[in-house]
């Protein structure tokens, strides 16, 4: 999907033209059957629409879709279950102690202060810290009892908005995205994602199962880059292959088409084979893929980023969006008991995954601010659910106790931290994209259970709010199978208002 | 054309028309002013219709005799009447809301019943005269349609273009080029019906090919979710093995169906970890999946409500998912219980039904029973639609799982049908019947609109795009490099040599694999779903992975390696000549050998090799199944 229009929509006023230059793409993909079609949430029934020119009129209305706060969108995925005491929401802190009672533990970090007078977040990101006062914090996320915990599944939910198993492929949040909005620059991939792989991991077919455009069409899947410090190779010529052998090559590949001429083959199929290949190289073959290569970053900048593979990947998600894509996604990179997903060990595992996203995180928040772009860029961190010391899932819930560090009191460092999955009360920060500054929304209980007791916020209302961020309603609908599939399900979810600047 | 969904114009409204308006239509006023009913001279079908009778005032509820009766406590006026439940607040509410918000009316919905409606029974139509000496009853009924409606009859496709098609339809491979050259020559009549039978003989290459079919179509794969707990099971041995000995349908259905330990997969369905909604348990993806898969019925509305779009109902949809359920089933509407219990039945009652008192294997033998009874000409309809769909491009019914969609020809679907339960429910005896025709070995028609045009007259059989496995399959055989890997959970090879077949092309093929990064790239789906049918466009993305991906790459210098050292001595003119031959059953024109040698050098050189094997694929030609 890297051919949307010819012209170069930079501003936010031309996202409308950028919808209906989607809606003209998808309508010519709408003659073959299969391909979903846009559903008129609000066609006046009566008024048919027989002209290009009409439908223009129809969309000028204005009702179209809601004037965007944001242009580009950078999700950083905090893949495992990031606990929200342990990082955003900190509660009480107990340092460990041989013998302490688990119970009367609920962070295993002690609170700092921020800039911002009211809000205090997790020993272990004094950067983040820093920057709070460009941020909105919402502390009262909260995600369904599905049972017995399967990360992935709840993934695949916080990804597309629906809980698997479904009847219909949904389509991640980013392929939605694409398919809406295209990207901002005709030449990059609207979508990418960096840093999952999705061969030789855990629960790998799960994450295939999300990380893809179900039924919006491949056209809008991901452009996935495991390795951020591989991202050039991807959009490089061939392994031993040089630039002017490959520039020959598709040279002389387009001499043989024409010497070819074969009178059976359709328009249809060629055109759209010849289209996606012109497309393909023109992105191998232009400055665009500079984007792509962390070497070209000066070595300070690189630095300030390098602290692993997350790093370099905000590295790679800032120049991609600076680039023109239209959806980033950077994760901390999902393995079953990796990273977030602490079940024994926990503080120490925190102690160094903390200081993994702290500084690129607050570094993408000053960079994107310094190029002016943070107005317009929305920046989400947020994970599938949160932890905590003793309860699985929510307190009633069946879900099965996985932690491997099962104890009443702490008789060794291992016991240290919070090793079961929970789905009560978690933290979604937010920065720039028309979100309001220094601002915290919701609340979580200061004791056990600490479920949200405030503005919880669904994933289907906070997805709700990322769209309408972006200028797309969240009862944006496809009609597939002669059903209605909407962007956020059933077309239920509803913004939170209060976190938009004014 | 493109005018399709170009009136589509997203807005945001607060009530939407779909999930909150229809329902409350449907639930109080559809009995009587819906469908065929209109009482009073009142229906609310289409919007037009409820315009048309001044019930509602556009942008005005209060002043909308719709809401007027609704609301009115006077038994003479009230609507609905009385004995009939009364709107509560709430759905009077979104009534108002969407009135005056401009009465939005989902493009195209209404409530009527389709003015088609599709017979259960098999029907033995009457063929037409063979004109021209064209006997195939398949061409007697579409020579005859064509007659009718003044549609051309397309030009024969030469000898040449015809075995590459019919190489890669029945068998999912390029043609050999000798014998491709062997069957130019000969001048027997009966050539092309002989081709045929004897690519249909070549049993494992068939099953090889047909995997991928059926896999989509029973998503069934070697990787893929829930195989992570233990919550799915492949049913790849069994299948294999029926494809190989070409078991017939009935007998396969009822396996699947009525399942043994090896074929069970199917009908256990996708269970991932933890609670599921209720419109997802494995019982009521059995419902989906057997009303998909066997007759075209899409009950995916219906396991959650009364379905809008057709006349399947909640009922139908757990009383289908209570015949495999082990436990009472509890209904659910929208995810809420509605505290009735499903009683196991099945869908066409006509038919008869089942005992819901039977034991669970009893009852899934009854159900296999009724659906492949001989009475039933839904089950056999929709089965021939699908490989009329795979071989002509088009099936006669579209979309091919929307059963209850209007052919066009009912003849032709009918004929189709009855021959095949005739011929013993015989797959390779209906590819056969319609390979055998003159409709299907016609030059190929451009897609154009063809495909959903709803008055869609069958001109000649639509280009295909080559699925992911035949592209992959056909690199190899072009480059004569090969795999012999298989994959887990698929014993394909034993299975083979017990039965005693041996291949025809060395090594295995790439739907015996699990998927990889190029499959996936060009369209081989995730089986979560079934598949139908698979995109026919080449995207961007896809096209970056065939421009630089490793994958392909690498396929592309051990092929030019293998060609150098078997065929170097050709030298670069006659190398040309043979990728060519191999992948596109031709060999180069003037300027195609020009610009295909200069790419090879001369002398040849391993870079140059790979460049036109690239430039070579890359082809439409190549990647089209025309």
């Amino acid at each position: 999907m890297m051919n949307q229009g010819d012209e170069e929509p930079s501003s936010h006023e031309l996202t409308r033209r950028r919808f209906v230059q989607a809606l003209g793409a998808s309508s010519a993909a709408a003659m073959m059957a299969g391909t979903p079609k846009l559903l008129p949430a609000g066609t006046e029934a009566g008024t048919e629409a027989d002209t290009e020119a009409d439908t223009e009129a129809d969309t000028g209305e204005g009702a179209a879709q809601s004037e965007p706060t944001a242009d580009a969108c950078i999700l950083l995925w905090m893949a495992g279950g990031m606990a929200a005491p342990e990082t955003f929401d900190p509660k009480r802190y107990l340092p460990f102690e041989l013998g302490l009672p688990v119970e009367k533990i609920i962070s295993t970090f002690p609170a700092i202060d921020t800039n911002v007078d009211h809000i205090k977040i997790s020993q272990g990101l004094e950067n983040v810290a820093q920057v709070m006062d460009r941020a909105t914090l919402i502390r009262s996320a909260v995600q369904p009892d599905l049972g017995h915990i399967l990360h992935s599944r709840h993934q695949y939910h916080w990804h597309t908005g629906y809980v698997p198993p479904l009847s219909v492929a949904a389509p991640h949040i980013g392929s939605w995205m694409s398919h809406l909005l295209g990207p901002r620059d005709p030449v990059m991939p609207a979508f990418v994602n960096i840093g999952q792989r999705l061969e030789g991991v855990g629960e790998s077919e799960e994450l295939k199962a999300f990380t893809q455009a179900g039924f919006l069409g491949s056209a809008h899947g991901p452009f996935n880059i495991p390795y951020p410090e591989e991202a050039a190779r991807s959009v490089a010529t061939p392994e031993g292959m040089g630039t002017e052998r490959f520039a020959g090559r598709y040279e002389r590949y387009k001499r043989l088409l024409e010497a070819g001429g074969d009178a059976y083959v359709d328009e249809y199929h060629e055109e759209s084979i010849r289209r996606a290949l012109e497309n393909a190289h023109r992105l191998l073959g232009s400055e665009k893929r500079r984007a792509f290569d962390l070497s070209l970053e000066p070595k300070e900048s690189y630095d300030r980023y390098n602290t692993g593979r997350f790093g370099r990947g905000c590295l790679l998600a800032r120049r991609l969006v600076e680039g023109g894509s239209r959806f980033v996604e950077v994760t901390t990179e999902y393995v079953p008991f990796e990273q977030w997903d602490t079940h024994e060990k926990g503080h120490e595992r925190l102690a160094r995954l903390k200081g993994e996203i702290d500084r690129p995180i607050a570094t993408l928040i000053r960079d994107l601010e310094a190029r002016g772009m943070l107005d317009r860029t929305l920046v989400v961190v947020a994970s599938e659910f949160s932890r905590d010391m003793l309860i699985e899932g929510v307190p009633g819930s069946n879900a099965k106790d996985q932690s491997r560090a099962k104890t009443d009191v702490l008789k060794e460092p291992k016991h240290y931290g919070l090793h079961r999955h929970f789905t009560g009360g978690s933290s979604v920060l937010m920065f720039g994209g028309g979100m309001k500054r220094g601002f915290v929304y919701g609340k979580t209980a200061d004791e056990r259970p600490n479920i949200a007791v405030e503005n919880p916020v669904s994933v289907q209302d906070l997805h709700a709010t990322l769209y309408t961020a972006m200028g797309i309603s969240p009862k944006t609908a496809f009609e597939v199978e002669r059903r209605p599939f909407y962007v956020t399900q059933d077309g239920k979810g509803e913004a939170v208002r209060e976190v938009f600047r004014g | 054309m493109l005018m399709l969904a170009l009136h589509a114009a997203p807005v945001a409204l607060d009530v939407d028309f779909h999930s909150q308006v229809a329902p409350v239509l449907m639930e109080h006023c559809f009995e009587c002013h819906g469908g065929e009913q209109s009482k009073g001279g009142f229906s609310i079908n289409t919007l037009e219709l409820i315009l048309d009778k001044e019930a509602a005032v556009r942008g005005d509820a209060s002043a909308s005799l719709l809401i007027e009766l609704i609301e009115d406590d006077d038994e003479d006026f009230a609507m609905p009447p009385v004995g009939k439940a009364r709107l509560t607040d709430e759905e009077i509410g979104v009534l108002r809301s969407w009135i005056d918000e401009g009465l939005a009316w989902e493009d195209g919905f209404t409530f009527a019943k389709s003015r088609y409606s599709p017979p259960l029974l098999p029907r033995v139509p009457e063929l037409p005269e063979a004109v021209d000496g064209r006997g195939n009853a398949i061409d007697r009924i579409i020579d005859a349609f064509q007659r009718e409606h003044g549609v051309a009859r397309a030009e024969r496709a030469d000898d040449a273009a015809f075995y590459r098609r019919l190489s890669l339809d029945l068998l999912g491979t390029l043609p050999d080029p000798a014998d491709v050259a062997r069957f130019v020559k000969d001048e027997g009549p009966e050539k092309r019906a002989g081709l045929v039978d004897q690519l249909l003989a070549e049993n494992v290459d068939y099953a090889r090919h047909w995997l991928t079919f059926w896999n989509d179509l029973l998503r069934n794969d070697y990787t893929g979710t829930g195989y992570i707990t233990g919550g799915r099971k492949s049913v790849s041995n069994w299948l294999y093995g029926a494809l190989l000995e070409n078991k017939p349908y009935d007998q396969l259905a009822a396996e699947l169906l009525s399942p043994t330990e090896e074929s069970r997969g199917f009908a256990d369905g996708i269970r991932w970890r933890g609670d599921v909604n209720a419109s997802q348990t494995t019982e009521i993806q059995f419902a989906q999946n057997v009303g998909q898969v066997f007759l075209g019925i899409n009950i995916k509305c219906a396991s959650c409500h009364d379905s809008f779009i057709d006349r399947w109902t909640l009922d139908d949809a757990y009383g289908l998912a209570a015949i495999t359920s082990e436990r009472p089933l509890e209904q659910f509407r929208c995810d809420k219980p509605t505290g009735e219990m499903a009683t196991p039945k099945w869908l066409f009652p006509e038919l008869g039904q089942i005992d819901p008192e039977a034991p669970r294997a009893d009852r899934l033998r009854q159900l296999a029973a009724l659906m492949t009874s001989p009475d039933n000409g839904r089950f056999t309809r929709t089965v021939v639609n699908r490989f009329v769909h795979r071989m002509l491009g088009r099936g006669i019914v579209e979309p091919v799982d929307a059963m209850q969609t209007e052919p066009w020809s009912a003849d032709l679907l009918d004929y189709l049908a009855v021959r095949f339960a005739g011929d013993g429910y015989d797959l390779k005896a209906l590819l056969g019947l319609i390979a055998k025709s003159e409709a299907y070995g016609a030059q190929t028609v451009k897609r154009g609109e063809a495909s959903i045009d709803t008055d869609y007259r069958f001109a000649g059989p639509l280009v295909k795009r080559m699925t992911a496995e035949q592209f992959v399959d056909g690199i190899r055989q072009v480059t004569g490099t090969q795999t012999t890997d298989v994959a887990a959970k698929f014993s394909a090879l034993e299975i083979e040599k017990e039965a005693g077949y041996v291949g025809r092309t060395a090594g295995t093929r790439a739907s015996m694999l699990p998927t990889d990064f190029l499959q996936r790239s060009l369209g081989r789906p995730f089986r979560e779903q079934v598949v139908t049918q698979r995109p026919q466009e080449l995207t961007g993305l896809q096209a970056l992975d065939l421009a630089n991906g490793e994958a392909l790459n690498g396929m592309l210098q051990a092929g030019a390696a293998e060609l150098m050292s078997r065929h170097g001595e050709l030298g670069t003119g006659g190398l040309v000549e043979v990728i060519f031959q191999r992948a596109l059953s031709r060999g180069p024109s003037e300027a195609e050998r020009t610009v295909s040698r200069a790419l090879v050098g001369e002398p040849m050189a391993a870079a140059g090799i790979e460049d036109l094997l690239w430039s070579v694929f890359m082809l439409p030609e190549f990647q089209l199944v025309r």
